[in-house]
C-alpha cells in the first residue's frame, strides 16, 4: 500500500522554489508513486508542480524549441509542430509507456529520473538539448550532455527546479531518428534505445550525433563513433565501422530483459540501420 | 462414425433454433459496460476488518522463531494468527468433487510451522481496523528464517541426496501409456526424429486479483463472498476450520478472470480463519504482488518426443518422456500430468505409443491448474515435432498432418473411442485459407507461417463421476428464473444458461434472470474449470428446461384443446403452428397453471459419463467425456538481426459442436490468441533460487493491444458434442494451439527452431548464430 506522505501544493513558481529544499518533486508521478508504493523511495514531503503558470507551454522561437518543465509526453504528441522540431523525440513519445503514462509523465521528469532506459533522453541528446534550472536565487543552463554525473545522479541541486528544456530544431539536410528495441510493443522498458542525428552537405556528413540508451549507467553520446563520421561520405562500410565503434563505447549489463551480449549486438545493428536511414533521409 | 450414428446429432438435427446460436447481448454485458457490476471486492460490511498475509521471502528455510506480540499490541490490530494458533490444522490441495473422493496425504500446512518450502509460503495472518494499521502490524511481526539448501530443478530433485521437498522421493505423480509395440513401430520407420521441448512458468494474470469478504452469521455459518472459480471449496474450508460442511457457505460474485488460477483455495481459507477468530466481518484483497506470489503457476514441462516415421510420412511409433515441475506442494500436479500424457500424441492416429511421465517436487512455487492444464504444454511439443518431422522428410507440413490425422470414429492413445466428430483437418484447412496471401519479406525481415492443431478434452476426468445441477422455474407472469451454483468467470457462463432456458421455454433472453454461485442456495453445479461449465451445467439447464417445457406444453394442450405434439412455445406464446386460432400467452399459461397447481419448476442433475480409473500400467481406458478439435494459424514477421517478432495474422478455427452464443465463442478465441501469444513470445516468471524476481507487470510481459493483430475467428459446428444442442467446449481449447502455431511460424521464418518457450528476440538471435 502507498505509504503516508505530506503533499505540498504551492500556487506558483516562486512558492514552489521557496519550498524545494527537503522536498521531493511530484510531476507526473509515474515513477515516484510506483517507487513509494514499492518502498524504493521514502520521501516524506512531495511538492506538486501542477499549479505553475505556463509550465506545459511549448514554444518555437527563432528555430529554437523550448518546452516547459511540466510538458507531458502526450503534449509532445498533440503538438503538430513537434514532428519537424523534434522527430526523434516524437518517435520516442509514441512508444513511451502506455497511454495513461503518456498522459501523465513529463519530459523533465523522465530526464531527471536518470534511468539509463529513459526514452526521451537519447532523442534529446541527439538534438543536443539544454536543461534550464532555476532556484530562488537565479537560473542556469546545463547542456544535457553534461547533466548526468552517474547512474541516476545528475547536476540538479536540491533547491533547483527544471523549468524547461530547449534545443535547436533540425535544419535542412538533417535527419533525426530514434528506435526503441523492447520485449513488446506497448508499455515496455527499453532494452536498447538509439537516437541519431545526421546533417549532410552534398556527399559529406557535416555533423553526426549518436545517443545510446539502456546500455550504460547513463544515456550517453558515442563520441568516438560520431567523430568517425564527421566530414566523411557515409558509405556502408564506414557506417558499419561507426556502429561497431558505438557498440564498443557502450557498457551494457545483463538483466531480466536481455543479456549484455545481446544488447551489444543490437547497438551495432540498430546504429547501423539508423545511420544508413538518416544518411538517405538527409539527402 | 457417420452423422447418423451419433445419437445426439441425430436428435437435434432438425431443430429450429430461435435463441441458441445467436450473438445475443449477454446478460452480464450492460453491468460491465456501465461499471455497475459488483465484483467481490466491491462488497463491504459495517465493522469490517482488513486482513493481510505475511509471507516468506525465502524459498527454502526453517522458521526459527516468530513473535507477533508487538503487532498484536498495536492499537487497531484485532487479530494475528500464526501456526501456534492453528494446532493440527491442514488445508486440502486436491480437486474438489461432489462424490467425496479425495486423495490421501496431499494436504498442506496452512501457516508455516517450521519448514518453509516455497517463496511466498504464509507465516501469519493479520486482521486490523484499517488497511494502514494492518500494514504497520505486518512490519512489526518479528521472525527469523534460517535458509536451508533447496532444490530448484526437476533433474536435481531426483539426484540421490537431493533435499526432499515431498516424501519419499520428490515424485508426486507418474503416469504411463502403452499401446501397441513401439519397438516394432520404430523397426518399420524410415526415419526416427528426436527432440526435446521446454515450457516455462507462467502467470494467470487475471485482471482482478484474489479478493473476498467473510463473516459469521446468526446461525454460526461462516459466509464468504469471494472471487473464485470453485464455490465448492466450502467443504475443504469447513474441514480446515473443524466445523460441519453445512456451516460454511461460499457466495461468488462476477469473477474478473480465472484461467485456473482461482481453481485452488486462495483467500477463502484465511478469511474463514480470521472471521472465525474475530467474529467480525473480514475483508482480504490481494495486491498484484500478493497475487504473483500467492497462487500456483503453470507447470514448466520438459517433453521429449521420439517419433518413427516412414518416408511417406506415416507415423509408426511414438515415445514420449514428460517431466513437470510441481513446485513445493502437490495441488493438481498429478492430474495436470495425466492431461499432458493423454494429450501427448496429439490429434494423430498412432498405433504404437509409449509414454512415461513424472511430476517432480522442487522448492519453486507450486504449480497447479492453468487453462490448458498440461494438454497445452503437450501441444507445444507435438505440433513442433510435426513440423520438425516434415522438415526432415521434406514433406509439406500440412500434408504430413493430413496423412496422420485422427478421423471421426477413431480411438485415442488410451483406447477411448471418440464419440463426436473429429474435424481437425477441416479446421486446419479453413484456418490456412483465412491466412490469405502471404506478406512479402523485406531485407532482414523474414515472413513465416505456422499452424497447430490439437485434441483437447472438455469435462473432467471420467472417474471423478462429475455431476452438475440446475433449477429452472417459470413465474406466474411468464418470466423465467434459472438457479445454478455455476460461477461466471467472465466468459458468459451464466448468460449461456439463460439462452438455453430461453430457447426451450419460448421466451427471450431478457425474460430470464439467472441466480448463480451460492453454495448454500443455488443447486450445486461443480467447478468452472476443465471447460466443463457450459457442457455440464448447460446440460442440466437443458434437462430442467425440457422437463418444464414438456409439462407446460401438456397443460397448454389442454387449455387450447390440442394434442401436446401440436403445441410449440416461442416468442412468449404457447401456440399451435398450424392453427392461428389456438394460442395463448405464456403469461396467461403460467397464471392458469399456478391456479391449477401446476408445478412450475424443475431441478435436474446432469451426470457426465462415469468410468473406472484407467489401468495403471498401460494407461488404457476412457479418461475424458469427449474432446474438442481445432487449429490456430499465424503469420509472423521476424527481424533476423534483432530477433523481434511481429505477429501479423492470427486465425483460430475450432469445431465447437454448436455455438450457444457465437459472440462469446469469439471472445474465447480472441482471449486464447492473446494469452497464447504471450506464452509463446514474452511471458515468463523468473525464479532465482525459488524466489520470484519478476513479480510485476513491468517485468512479466503480457502482450498489449499494440502487440496484437486482428484475430480471425472461425466457428465450425458439427453439432456432435456432449453439451447442450451438441456443443463442445472452447474455453481451454482456444488457447492450446496458439503458442505452438507461433513457434512453428517463427521456425518457418528463420529456418531453425527455438526449443524453449518463450521465444525471445535474444533466443532467436542466438539460434541464428549457431
Amino acid at each position: 500500500m502507498l505509504r503516508e506522505f505530506e503533499l505540498d501544493m504551492p500556487g506558483n513558481l516562486q512558492e514552489t522554489l521557496a519550498r524545494l529544499p527537503g522536498g521531493t518533486l511530484l510531476a507526473g508521478g509515474t515513477n515516484l508513486l510506483v517507487d513509494l508504493r514499492a518502498r524504493r523511495e521514502d520521501a516524506e514531503r512531495l511538492i506538486w508542480l501542477g499549479n505553475i503558470d505556463g509550465f506545459r507551454d511549448i514554444k518555437i522561437e527563432d528555430g529554437r524549441v523550448i518546452i516547459g518543465g511540466g510538458t507531458t509526453i502526450g503534449d509532445l504528441l498533440r503538438n503538430p509542430a513537434m514532428a519537424e522540431a523534434a522527430p526523434s523525440l516524437v518517435a520516442a513519445a509514441r512508444v513511451f509507456g502506455g497511454q495513461m503514462v503518456r498522459n501523465q509523465a513529463t519530459v523533465a521528469g523522465n530526464v531527471c529520473s536518470g534511468s539509463p532506459a529513459a526514452d526521451t533522453v537519447p532523442p534529446l541528446l541527439s538534438l543536443d538539448a539544454e536543461v534550464h534550472l532555476t532556484c530562488s536565487t537565479g537560473s542556469r543552463t546545463v547542456p544535457l550532455n553534461d547533466f548526468y554525473t552517474g547512474f541516476k545522479t545528475n547536476q540538479r541541486k536540491h533547491d533547483e527546479l527544471v523549468t524547461g528544456l530547449s534545443w535547436a530544431a533540425p535544419g535542412p539536410h538533417t535527419a533525426n531518428l530514434f528506435y526503441k528495441l523492447a520485449r513488446r510493443k506497448g508499455d515496455a522498458i527499453t532494452v536498447v534505445g538509439v537516437a541519431v542525428t545526421v546533417t549532410r552537405d552534398g556527399d559529406r556528413c557535416t555533423e553526426a550525433r549518436i545517443a545510446l540508451g539502456a546500455v550504460g549507467p547513463t544515456v550517453f553520446r558515442a563520441k568516438d563513433a560520431e567523430a568517425m563520421l564527421t566530414g566523411e561520405p557515409l558509405a556502408d562500410d564506414l557506417i558499419d565501422s561507426a556502429a561497431r565503434k558505438a557498440m564498443e563505447e557502450s557498457s551494457p549489463i545483463d538483466d531480466l530483459r536481455a543479456s549484455a551480449d545481446y544488447r551489444r549486438h543490437c547497438i551495432h545493428v540498430l546504429t547501423r540501420r539508423l545511420l544508413k536511414q538518416a544518411w538517405e533521409d538527409a539527402a | 462414425m457417420t452423422d447418423q450414428e451419433i445419437p445426439y446429432r441425430q436428435a437435434e438435427a432438425n431443430v429450429v433454433l430461435r435463441q441458441v446460436g445467436k450473438p445475443l447481448e449477454r446478460t452480464d454485458a450492460e453491468g460491465k459496460a456501465t461499471g455497475r457490476t459488483r465484483y467481490a471486492g466491491d462488497y463491504t460490511m459495517p465493522g469490517m476488518l482488513h486482513a493481510k498475509v505475511l509471507r516468506s521471502d525465502i524459498a527454502s528455510g526453517r522458521l526459527k522463531h516468530l513473535d507477533a506480540s508487538k503487532a498484536r499490541a498495536l492499537p487497531g490490530v484485532v487479530c494475528v494468527l500464526t501456526a501456534q494458533d492453528l494446532p493440527d490444522r491442514l488445508a486440502a490441495t486436491d480437486m474438489p468433487g461432489q462424490t467425496g473422493q479425495k486423495r490421501a496425504s496431499t494436504d498442506r500446512q496452512i501457516l508455516v510451522r517450521e519448514i518453509i518450502r516455497h517463496h511466498g509460503e504464509p507465516l501469519a495472518l493479520i486482521a486490523a481496523e484499517t488497511p494502514a494499521i494492518a500494514d504497520k502490524a505486518y512490519d512489526l511481526i518479528e521472525y527469523e528464517i534460517e535458509p536451508m539448501p533447496g532444490v530448484y530443478d526437476t533433474e536435481a530433485a531426483l539426484d540421490p541426496g537431493a533435499p526432499i521437498v515431498t516424501e519419499p522421493d520428490n515424485i508426486v505423480g507418474e503416469h504411463k501409456i502403452r499401446k501397441g509395440d513401439t519397438e516394432k513401430g520404430f523397426a518399420e520407420a524410415d526415419h526416427i526424429i528426436e527432440n526435446t521441448f521446454h515450457t516455462q512458468f507462467i502467470e494467470h494474470a487475471f485482471l482482478e486479483p484474489e479478493v473476498g469478504l467473510a463473516w459469521v452469521d446468526e446461525n454460526g455459518v461462516v459466509n464468504i463472498r469471494m472471487s473464485t472459480q470453485v464455490i465448492e471449496h466450502f467443504r475443504f474450508i469447513a474441514d480446515a476450520l473443524g466445523v460441519p460442511h453445512n456451516k460454511v457457505r461460499i457466495l461468488g460474485a462476477m469473477v474478473g478472470g480465472g484461467f485456473g488460477g482461482k481453481e485452488d483455495i486462495t483467500v477463502e481459507l484465511y478469511l474463514a480463519l480470521l472471521a472465525q477468530a474475530t467474529r467480525r466481518p473480514v475483508r482480504l484483497a490481494y495486491t498484484r504482488e500478493d497475487s504473483f506470489v500467492g497462487h500456483g503457476k503453470r507447470h514448466p514441462f520438459s517433453v521429449s518426443h521420439k517419433t518413427g516415421v516412414t518416408k511417406d510420412g506415416k507415423i509408426t511409433a511414438l515415445e514420449v518422456k514428460i517431466s513437470a515441475d510441481s513446485g513445493a506442494y502437490v495441488f493438481l500436479s498429478p492430474y495436470v500430468l495425466l492431461y499432458c500424457a493423454v494429450a501427448a500424441p496429439g490429434p494423430y492416429r498412432i498405433d504404437n505409443v509409449k509414454i512415461d511421465s513424472a511430476a517432480i517436487a522442487t522448492n519453486n512455487m507450486y504449480t497447479s491448474a492453468f487453462r490448458g492444464f498440461g494438454a497445452a504444454q503437450a501441444c507445444v511439443a507435438y505440433e513442433a515435432q510435426m513440423d520438425e518431422i516434415a522438415k526432415t522428410l521434406g514433406i509439406d507440413r500440412f500434408e504430413l498432418r493430413r496423412r496422420n490425422f485422427m478421423r471421426t470414429g477413431d480411438k485415442t492413445a488410451t483406447g477411448q473411442t471418440v464419440e463426436s466428430a473429429i474435424w481437425a483437418d477441416e479446421c486446419m484447412t479453413q484456418a490456412l485459407e483465412a491466412l490469405g496471401e502471404k506478406t512479402a519479406a523485406s531485407g532482414p525481415i523474414k515472413i513465416g507461417r505456422g499452424v497447430a492443431t490439437y485434441q483437447q478434452s472438455y469435462g473432467r476426468i471420467t472417474w471423478f463421476h462429475d455431476t452438475s445441477e440446475a433449477w429452472v422455474g417459470i413465474e406466474v407472469d411468464g418470466t423465467v428464473i434459472v438457479r445454478s451454483g455455476v460461477t461466471d468467470i467472465g466468459a458468459g457462463q451464466a448468460s449461456a444458461l439463460g439462452q438455453i432456458a430461453a430457447e426451450l421455454l419460448g421466451v427471450g433472453l431478457d425474460d430470464v434472470v439467472i441466480y448463480n454461485s451460492d453454495s448454500a442456495v443455488t443447486p450445486l453445479a461443480g467447478t468452472t474449470t476443465a471447460t466443463r461449465a457450459l457442457y455440464m451445467t448447460g446440460r442440466a439447464v437443458h434437462t430442467a428446461s425440457s422437463n418444464l417445457r414438456e409439462r407446460l406444453v401438456a397443460f397448454a394442450a389442454q387449455e387450447l384443446d390440442a394434442r401436446p405434439d401440436e403445441v410449440d412455445l416461442a416468442n412468449g406464446q404457447a401456440f399451435v403452428p398450424d392453427d392461428p386460432s389456438k394460442s395463448m400467452s405464456l403469461k396467461d399459461l403460467a397464471a392458469r397453471g399456478a391456479s391449477e397447481g401446476l408445478e412450475r419448476s424443475e431441478l435436474a442433475m446432469f451426470r457426465a459419463p462415469f468410468t473406472d480409473p484407467i489401468d495403471q500400467e498401460t494407461g488404457q481406458g476412457p479418461v475424458f467425456p469427449d474432446f474438442t478439435y481445432g487449429c490456430h494459424a499465424v503469420e509472423v514477421a521476424v527481424d533476423t538481426e534483432t530477433g523481434e517478432v511481429t505477429v501479423l495474422k492470427s486465425v483460430g478455427a475450432h469445431d465447437i459442436g454448436q455455438a450457444i452464443n457465437p459472440q462469446a465463442v469469439e471472445g474465447q478465441i480472441e482471449g486464447g490468441a492473446l494469452m497464447g501469444q504471450g506464452y509463446a513470445l514474452s511471458e515468463e516468471l523468473i525464479y532465482q533460487e525459488g524466489k520470484l524476481v519478476s513479480p510485476s507487470f513491468s517485468e512479466y510481459l503480457i502482450p498489449t493491444s499494440m502487440d496484437m493483430p486482428e484475430i480471425k475467428c472461425i466457428i465450425l459446428e458439427s453439432r456432435s458434442g456432449l453439451g447442450p444442442f451438441g456443443a463442445k467446449g472452447i474455453g481451454e481449447p482456444s488457447l492450446t494451439p496458439v503458442a505452438p502455431a507461433i513457434a512453428n511460424a517463427v521456425a518457418d521464418a528463420i529456418g531453425t527452431r527455438v526449443f524453449d518457450l518463450p521465444i525471445t528476440p535474444e533466443k532467436i538471435v542466438r539460434a541464428l548464430r549457431e
